[in-house]
């Protein structure tokens, strides 16, 4: 029986043979057309007139389609309907769909688009953050929180640095571009198979599009070849053109986007710059902590406030702050809509706090190290977020002691200054840096979940969810949830695509809460179907009257098989029960249902309890750079991460290892331009750069923590993974950091920002440099900085307070 | 003469005339051959530019009497350069009996796959160093993969896989079809071919000599020999290339040879074949090459292809011009040899004449005492395209610079010397001071362009501190 821990990914070999299917592979019907979009061309342009008579005319193109044939709404907005499907009189980014063709080859489509003719008239573009501060161009109200008296408490402060931080954006680079097929039905009914990480979504937005009710749109999402937040909005998208034509043609039409047009057209992580002011004592405890966000929206909302959000409630990380004021802004400018990517604003709030903290151990002499310690959330006091949440089940302590040590931090940090002392032209960082992450989705109602499991007569099990598979694992655990609370063996249980006409009404498969909330729902069909069952072999066993009873909570099912714990010669089969319970009118499928409990979150105060529980990790890290070019090595990094009691140690560590590794991309190599007429300059692989083989770390140690149940009540204790170890790469940014810094011999703060690119780190040399002639010792923003204590080195004292 | 392309295919040989096909023309790539077919859903496409390796297949070849295998991304391949090999997909790695792979059992067991999207490519891939490695290092699994990008899993567990698989002596249900696939790419004519359809003639000529009077006939016909990148203009131009000649079945064009002074490569080796015979005499060449591209690209890229394109950033050049190789031409009006120096005249412009082919390249070995590096700067350490590259050759008089040759990629509209720096070196000793002079130099022959892959100020401080990397490599730090 395998319902152990490591059984692999549940279509591990579906993947290895190729026969695993992605939206491109379904086999169709020879009716098939393929969908073209045409998009925008100027960043802001009105469009003063457009033809597309001659493009119809094209051999086998069958639909061209502008927004006056959408029968339904023009909108596609996933929260504010800010978001045309297609563009009416005016487009605001390149790569804004305008038009749509079907035809039957790729031929043709390219061949109809180039016959489209468009007037436009340019308009002024806004295409960075500090021209839309400038033109005050905001997509909504500014939000704020606060704690405390941060002004006062910033005069009060003993030191006081400021600046600004530039974080990136990141393109999502699932290697499945989005994809649609959409096949008509009978009457107005449409089945739309996407690859949406949101398929309730997908399912009202196609609807709402074609002007028809939801029970008549089926959506189907068997697995995604990647989605990461890519796909949880901006999935829609392909999705309502495919379902426009498909309406149009009344033929299956399928659209699968092209990479440069995927990576031109769909909306990226946030960029940000951020303004930060932090007020500390001699020993780096902070006092007062001031950060103002700034995010580059795109010309649209989609996800951007609850991004947002999520990047205010992480602007602490695992620090606190006592006097705190976040304030947030989030800028329209004329590109694609920003939306979800893994880690969901957290990532730029992170940045800020651990860039604070940095500078707060150069500014004192002090291994940040140190000042992170001292900063961490208190076990039984200090202990409560800005936002008025405990910090319950603290593991920073736990964590931190066992990984500075299991990485040899402190002699390991000796040896870099002695490698830093003796080398000229390579310089070597490290860096330790923790994960706080909040679990929930912050928008409170979306914490639930649906399922339905049925069980067929020959002991087989089927079992439907609201999430979506992306690679992350979710089915796997839903099938391993699913035989042990059966206690029956793996193979008898197989999960379904998603589809909407199972589990209606479902979130996201986002906020790494997919496990956790379908894992529940999973569970509770199954308890309504055991009940039913123990209840019946109950009666059977209680029957012949000369027998004791058997009474229904004594029923187990183990093995494959189901049996009175108090009488274990009553015991049937798995399978031969089933059989039975269809004879005797049982029914053996339900429904299940799950909510999170005892979150609650007022949004307009910014307070309350978002999160259900905190997910804890920490990384350290070694580089090496080249002083000369700027190229970086990642010589080691060691993750000890938190997930609770692991459903599944492999897909878990897979989490951990693939968001890492990712987390390091944002942090280094990825890097997105845009030009000055708002072209993408990086839309190809040719020139945006995801890390390869050769970019994770030479020496990689990574541990899932062991014997640490997850102390809320989620499913098998176990805890969410998939963004948490995203954010662990700034142990990497600011490890680079730490080697630059070690040019000026870590007097002078260096220039830096997000992503460290061989660039950055280059030109960040060079200035620091030029300044190993300037007299001051340390140069702050600001003149009260007192001169550090020369006696301190940089070592860290390691405090060993007891964890929980 | 022959019309038709034949190769093995699912333990067949398939013939395909392009006369009678509607859906495949000759320049249409293997990857959207076989991804028309249900049964080879299999091979992916990420990119379709060579980046990503989702579309990677392996290629079996007759090589002096033994079948080879080599990955390579069919995202680039033009149906006709498949004539007379056995295409391997993913679909074809188990066995008969329905046993995985080795390289597909340890992926299962190690979750190698997340979404699972990259991995029929990744597969490939392995299966191809499968074939080639037995107990393989880490260094060269790296290698291998680095053509392949996952966005899901970290890597590690992939390699993980890899170094567990490999350890069957390279032996696997393959080795036991061996001679039955030697019978049959045996029986495969080598005659030449030549595709003529409505809008397109594709020429694969089998010698030299007639490579050579095509291209007088059709001088505007595009040359190819790997094609990785001329495939693009396909693939993500989407031009409709109108005459083509295909050099891959030119068998004169893939011969080394060496004498005591120096090697002639032949335009149509694949840079990977050319990596263990440039190891020991031409090290930097063979630095460069170690991280030109990605191991799938270098099956199929060339010299021939890198001098053909002649890009400001094509990797070989800087380093060719520093050997002081010499380009051979050929034409009917018979063979010349061009120095580096003199080879690239503009903006992707060459003195090569339209009816000339490129056959050779001739690289002389380093006389006693020289000293060369190269080097690559690029945002990514593996498989990217040179933010700017450089060669530098010296050679010194006790401390003193007798000659000097600074070869700069990336830093104009073409391949070019650092001419000012160079003269200034001459005759001074080669010490940090002076170097620190000649760096502020580089500014005087280069004003760099900012795009996509870094800022001109960015290009302008590298170049020079290359300058003195090279001093600190060839002296040290004082
Ligand atoms: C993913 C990817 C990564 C790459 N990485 C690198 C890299 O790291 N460094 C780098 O420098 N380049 C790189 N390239 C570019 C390309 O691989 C090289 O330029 C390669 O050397 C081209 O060789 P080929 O045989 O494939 O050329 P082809 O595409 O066959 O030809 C290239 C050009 O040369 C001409 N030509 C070819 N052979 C001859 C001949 N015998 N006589 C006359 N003309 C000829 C062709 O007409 C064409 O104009 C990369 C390309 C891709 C797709
Ligand atoms: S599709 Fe990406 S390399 Fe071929
Ligand atoms: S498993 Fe998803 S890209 Fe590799």
């Amino acid at each position: 029986m395998k319902t152990e821990n490591q059984i692999p990914h549940d279509s591990a070999v579906g993947h290895v043979t190729g026969e695993a299917i992605y939206i491109d592979d379904i086999p169709v019907n020879d009716q098939l057309l393929i969908g073209k979009v045409v998009y925008s061309r100027y960043a802001h342009a009105k469009i003063k007139s457009f033809d597309l008579s001659e493009a119809k005319k094209v051999n086998g193109v069958y639909a061209v389609l502008c927004y006056k044939d959408i029968p339904g709404h023009n909108q596609m907005g996933p929260v504010i309907k800010d978001e045309s499907v297609l563009a009416e009189n005016e487009v605001t980014f390149i790569g804004q769909a305008m038009f749509l063709i079907a035809a039957e080859t790729e031929e043709q489509c390219r061949e109809a688009e180039k016959l489209i003719k468009i007037e436009y008239e340019p308009l002024d573009a806004i295409l960075t953050i500090e021209k839309a501060i400038e033109k005050n161009n905001l997509l909504g109200p500014p939000r704020e929180m606060k704690r405390g008296d941060a002004d006062s408490a910033l005069k009060s402060s003993k030191h006081i640095i400021s600046g600004e931080l530039r974080t990136g954006a990141q393109e999502h680079w699932y290697l499945e571009t989005q994809a649609c097929l959409s096949v008509p039905g009978e009457g107005k009914e449409i089945n739309v198979f996407s690859s949406s990480q949101h398929p309730s979504e997908t399912q009202a937005l196609v609807a709402e599009v074609l002007g028809i009710k939801k029970h008549e749109v089926v959506v189907e999402v068997k697995r995604m070849g990647g989605g990461f937040g890519g796909k949880e909005t901006q999935a829609n998208h392909v999705a309502c053109w495919s379902a426009l034509l498909c309406h149009a043609t009344k033929r299956p039409v399928k659209i699968r986007l092209f990479r440069d047009d995927d990576m031109i057209m769909t909306g990226k992580r946030h960029r940000y710059l951020t303004k930060y002011e932090a007020g500390f004592d001699d020993d780096g405890l902070i006092n007062a902590v001031k950060l103002e966000f700034n995010s580059d929206g795109g010309a649209a909302t989609d996800l951007s406030f609850a991004i947002m959000e999520r990047t205010m409630l992480h602007a602490d990380n695992s620090y606190y702050i006592p006097n705190m004021s976040v304030k947030a802004l989030v800028w329209k400018t004329n590109l694609p809509s920003n939306t979800a990517f893994r880690g969901f604003g957290g990532p730029q709030g992170m940045a800020a706090i651990e860039t604070i903290i940095d500078k707060i151990g150069r500014a004192l002499k002090k291994d940040p190290a140190e000042i992170r310690h001292k900063n961490f959330y208190g076990l039984n006091d200090r202990n409560i977020t800005h936002y008025g949440q405990t910090v319950e089940h603290n593991r920073l302590y736990l964590i931190y002691d066992q990984i500075i040590k299991s990485s040899e931090y402190e002699k390991r940090r000796k040896e870099i200054n002695d490698f830093n002392i003796k080398n000229e032209f390579f310089k070597k960082g490290i860096a330790v840096t923790p994960v706080k992450f909040g679990i929930s989705f912050t928008t409170t109602f979306l914490n639930q979940a649906g399922a339905l499991v049925n069980v067929y007569t020959d002991g087989t099990i089927l079992v439907n969810h609201g999430g979506t598979e992306m690679g992350q694992g979710l089915n796997t655990k839903m099938q391993q949830i699913a035989a042990a609370e059966f206690g029956v063996s793996i193979d008898r249980v197989k999960v379904n695509a998603t589809n909407t006409s199972k589990v209606p009404n479902t979130s996201a498969t986002a906020a790494s809460s997919g496990s956790d909330l379908n894992g529940m729902a999973v569970k509770n069909a199954i308890d309504i179907i055991k009940e039913r069952i123990s209840k019946e072999l109950a009666q059977i066993w209680t029957q012949q009257p000369s027998n004791p009873p058997t009474l229904q909570q004594s029923i187990l099912f183990k093995e494959d098989y189901i049996f009175d714990s108090d009488h274990p010669e009553r015991k049937i089969s798995f399978s031969d029960a089933m059989l039975q319970m269809n004879l005797r009118q049982v029914s053996l499928s339900a429904a299940g249902f799950y909510k999170t409990p005892t979150v609650g979150w007022d949004k307009i105060k910014g307070q309350g309890k978002p999160f259900f529980y905190y997910s804890f990790g920490m990384a350290v890290s070694e580089v090496m750079i080249d002083i000369l070019t700027g190229q970086y090595t990642l010589l080691r990094t060691d993750i000890l991460q938190d997930v609770g009691d692991s459903i599944n140690s492999g897909i878990d560590m897979g989490q951990v290892e693939g968001g890492f590794v990712q987390g390091i991309g944002w942090c280094t190599t990825e890097e997105i331009k845009w030009d000055a007429k708002g072209n993408l300059m990086n839309h190809s692989p040719d020139t945006y750069k995801i890390p390869t083989v050769q970019d994770i770390p030479k020496d990689f140690r990574v541990k899932l923590m062991e014997g640490v149940p997850n102390p809320v009540g989620t499913i098998r204790r176990s805890k969410a993974i998939g963004e948490p170890p995203f954010m662990l790469a700034l142990s990497v940014w600011l490890a680079i950091k730490d080697a630059i810094s070690a040019v000026g011999n870590h007097k002078f703060e260096p220039e830096f920002s997000l992503p460290a690119t061989n660039e950055t780190i280059l030109l960040s040399i060079e200035k620091l440099k030029g300044k190993f002639h300037s007299p001051t010792l340390y140069e702050s923003t600001d003149s009260k900085s007192r001169r550090p204590n020369p006696s301190k080195g940089g070592e860290s004292e390691v405090s060993s307070r007891e964890g929980i | 003469m022959r019309s038709t392309i034949s190769f093995i295919l699912d333990g067949k040989i398939v013939d395909l005339d392009f006369k009678n096909s509607k859906q495949f023309s000759p320049t249409s790539t293997a990857l959207n051959y076989l991804r028309s077919f249900p049964a080879h859903k299999g091979v992916k496409e990420g990119c379709a530019e060579g980046d990503c390796g989702a579309c990677t297949v392996v290629l079996a070849e007759l090589v002096d009497n033994k079948i080879t295998f080599r990955a390579v991304d069919s995202c680039l391949i033009f149906l006709p350069m498949i004539h007379g090999k056995q295409l391997i997909t993913v679909e074809n790695l188990k066995t008969p009996e329905g046993i995985l792979h080795p390289v597909q059992q340890s992926m299962v067991d190690l979750y190698g796959s997340q979404c699972g999207f990259c991995t029929p490519g990744i597969i490939m891939t392995m299966f191809a160093f499968y074939k080639n490695y037995d107990k393989p290092s880490r260094e060269q699994i790296d290698d291998a993969l680095t053509g392949n990008l996952c966005r899901c899993t970290g890597y590690r567990p992939i390699v993980e896989a890899a170094a567990k698989s490999c350890v069957h002596n390279c032996v696997d249900h393959f080795t036991n079809d061996e001679s039955k696939i030697i019978k049959f790419l045996k029986s495969i004519s080598k005659e030449s071919i030549h595709i003529q359809t409505d809008n397109q003639k594709y020429f694969r000529p089998a010698s030299l000599g007639e490579a050579i009077s095509l291209k007088h006939q059709h001088p505007e016909a595009i040359i190819i020999s790997g094609a990785t990148d001329i495939a693009l203009r396909v693939t993500k131009n989407h031009e409709l290339l109108k005459e083509i000649i295909d050099l891959s079945g030119v068998e004169e064009l893939k011969v080394i040879t060496q004498t005591d002074s120096s090697i002639e490569i032949g335009a149509g080796v694949s840079l990977n074949d050319i990596l263990l015979p440039i190891e020991k005499d031409f090290p930097a060449l063979h630095e460069m090459l170690k991280i030109f591209g990605s191991h799938q690209i270098r099956n199929l890229a060339t010299l021939g292809g890198n001098l053909g394109s002649a890009s400001p950033i094509g990797d070989t050049l800087p380093i060719l011009m520093a050997y002081n190789a010499g380009v051979v031409l050929e034409s009917l009006n018979g063979r010349r040899v061009i120095p580096l120096n003199d080879y690239i005249i503009g903006y992707r412009k060459t003195v090569r004449k339209p009816d000339e082919l490129i056959t050779s390249i001739i690289i002389p070995k380093l006389t006693n005492g020289s000293i060369i590096k190269s080097y690559k700067v690029s945002k990514r350490k593996d498989l990217d395209i040179s933010t700017l590259s450089a060669c530098f050759r010296i050679d010194l008089d006790g401390s003193m610079v007798k000659s000097i040759i600074l070869a700069y990629g990336g830093m104009a509209e073409r391949t070019k010397r650092a001419f000012t720096a160079e003269q200034f070196l001459l005759g001074k000793q080669w010490e940090r001071k002076i170097i620190e002079k000649a760096m502020t130099l580089i500014e005087k022959d280069f004003t760099p362009i900012s795009d996509a892959r870094g800022s001109a100020e960015f290009r302008l401080k590298a170049a020079q501190n290359l300058l003195l990397k090279f001093l600190i490599e060839t002296k040290g730090t004082n």
